[in-house]
């Protein structure tokens, strides 16, 4: 029993260290001091004696403390940091929406793939051959006629070109168990076109196959079995050596594969011509510029149709969620005027240089933080699940192209009522003046700051001499009309 | 703070602690039941709108018992002002957490 209680006692010191961590730094020391003394109290307390005297207990507690601390912190102008409306509030709610749409990024592989690209480091000559354009280069298009015939035609244009078939397969994983997996049947050369170093030649299998395991396949269904390269799979009953294992990067490739069957042409050429897979291929430097922008078009003559068929940088493919959001946000740009007012009133009156620039860099940061808000949520949104990829580039285009146009105008309405001095919502709206006797005055509503920083009359209806809306700011003498604001009641407790 | 200060229960039982001989926060915690996340803000709240003050004990002492300091508080003048105005308002406080005063006030009646 004395042990569990020295443990929970030294857990406890762990404790309340870690929440003085929390507290401000000019009053960690004191808060600091006080929990110690009474921790050391506590401990010295037998059990017997106060019941509710759990050191664990207590320190947990410290944390509450700590919070409190934090969140009531006065500011050396007497108010707390984190009051409802304040500045550090804002920024703090939209790091914290930034953080969750990154975490729900990392949590869904697809999304993760396309937040963090792998393919970014893959040659700047590879590229992928598509008949749906860019939007579809999660499909198999090509069939296997059209590559065939190109291994022998494009010479001048691909130094190399692999193909591969996406199929399911029933593979005998352990004993007396059989799991069915995304199998692609794919040309032997397939790796040495992507890049990837090792399992590039057919390995000794009788029939000259070898498979290739995704980590995620090697993890799932032979529990990462540390001495798996080398044996035999049986797949439909042909045995084939198992030959590498891809590591995590090199194996996101379109299609979701768990594993790639290299075959020789022979092999390959058993599956009907028509059979679409995708290809990649490796360009030669002299048949065209090398793919900065993503997309050249091929074109082949043939028996009077001519197909159309466009190569895609994979370098370039990377970044399509990056690039479908910067162009979200072009959009939204270009939208905003249409849908709200830009100007954010007439701040002209007595405003210290500091007090613009401070104004400033926090409209900046606002918007800096919904973009880093958005740019994964959209992602996340658009990528997380399984969709086709035409789908989930226009989800992704257009939620994020509305959540910009929204955010954007929420920017500018708070910006619009906030203190230029203390950056705080502005409170206490009071409607003043009267519609029908507008001439030579005006009509419409008042808020102030409730630090007596100054007035802010928005005009209901614009006119020549009023148009925009008019900061009113107030001298010291005015501050005696808001003292209660300084010290909130102990009720509150 | 006016004497008149509409306290929260709780912020009323932790004064009525603290004037009843509960001096530092543990005690307070004991005698009340609340838990440390609510007692140290509060009487933050009691110290910073004077109806409390605390000092921290003398270094010389707690070294002497090969302690830490503990910090004791007080209730002020104007606390005890509120108290009086809070116990109409809370009749059964002064039952709960029975100060030496009033102990000795219901000894007197008897």
């Amino acid at each position: 029993m004395k042990r569990l209680r020295f443990h929970s006692a030294s857990l406890a010191q762990i404790n309340i260290r870690a929440a003085s961590l929390l507290v401000p730094h000019s009053d960690r020391l004191e808060w600091t001091a006080e929990w110690n003394a009474e921790l050391y109290h506590l401990c010295q307390c037998r059990p017997s004696h106060t019941p509710h005297a759990d050191p664990l207990e207590f320190s947990l507690g410290a944390f509450r403390d700590a919070f409190w601390i934090r969140c009531n912190h006065l500011r050396s102008d007497g108010l707390p940091i984190l009051k409802a409306g304040s500045p550090a509030r804002c920024g703090l709610l939209l790091t914290t929406f930034a953080v969750i749409g990154f975490l729900a990024c990392l949590c869904l592989p697809r999304a993760r793939t396309a937040l963090l690209p792998i393919h970014s480091f893959r040659p700047t000559d590879l590229v992928m051959i598509s008949s749906a354009s860019y939007a579809g280069a999660q499909l198999p298009t090509i069939p296997l006629e059209n590559y065939q015939e190109w291994q022998t035609d494009t010479d001048k244009l691909f130094s190399q070109i692999a193909w591969y078939y996406p199929s399911a397969k029933n593979v005998y994983v352990s004993h007396q168990r059989t799991a069915r997996l995304s199998i692609a049947l794919a040309s032997g050369n397939l790796f040495r076109v992507l890049g990837v170093p090792g399992p590039s030649a057919p390995g000794r299998s009788p029939n000259g196959a070898s498979l290739i395991l995704s980590r995620a396949a090697w993890r799932t269904w032979y529990h990462g079995d540390p001495n798996l390269v080398g044996r035999t799979a049986n797949i439909d009953g042909q045995p084939v050596l198992i030959a590498a294992i891809l590591p995590d990067n090199d194996g996101q490739l379109p299609g979701q594969m768990e594993a790639w069957l290299l075959e020789d042409q022979h092999a390959l050429g058993q599956l009907p011509p028509k059979a679409k897979g995708f290809v990649f291929a490796r360009i030669r430097g002299s048949a065209f510029p090398a793919p900065r922008g993503g997309i050249r078009v091929m074109t082949e003559t043939r028996a009077g149709v001519t197909p159309c068929f466009e190569c895609i940088s994979v370098a370039w493919l990377a970044h399509q969620p990056t690039s479908n959001f910067f162009f979200a946000l072009l959009l939204a740009s270009m939208a905003l005027p249409a849908t709200t007012a830009l100007p954010l009133g007439d701040y002209r009156d007595r405003l210290a240089l500091t007090v613009h620039a401070r104004r400033w860099a926090f409209l900046a940061m606002k918007f800096l933080l919904v973009l880093a808000v958005v740019y994964p949520a959209s992602i996340a949104l658009a990528w997380g699940p399984s969709l086709a990829g035409s789908t989930a580039v226009f989800l992704q285009v257009a939620t994020a192209f509305l959540a910009l146009l929204f955010a954007f105008r929420w920017i500018l309405q708070d910006q619009r009522r906030r203190c230029p001095e203390c950056l705080r919502l502005l409170s206490n709206p009071a409607r003043v003046g009267q519609a029908s006797c507008n001439f030579l005055s005006w009509n419409g509503t008042e808020l102030f700051c409730d630090r007596g920083h100054g007035l802010l009359h928005i005009p209901e209806l614009a006119t020549s001499w009023f148009s925009t809306q008019r900061w009113l700011c107030l001298d010291s003498s005015w501050l005696c009309l808001f003292p209660e604001t300084r010290s909130p009641s102990p009720g509150m407790v | 703070m006016p004497v008149d200060a509409k306290l929260s229960h709780t912020a009323a039982m932790i004064l009525q602690a603290i004037h009843a001989g509960h001096i530092y926060g543990f005690s307070v915690m004991q005698m009340t039941g609340l838990p440390s996340g609510t007692v140290y803000p509060a009487m933050r709240r009691l110290e910073r709108d004077g109806l409390i003050l605390s000092r921290w004990e003398q270094q010389s002492i707690a070294d002497a018992d090969q302690r830490p300091p503990r910090k004791y508080y007080r209730v002020t003048r104007t606390g005890k002002a509120t108290l009086e105005a809070v116990y109409q308002r809370y009749p059964l406080l002064e039952k709960m957490i029975p100060s030496p005063q009033s102990a000795l006030k219901v000894e007197q009646r008897v």
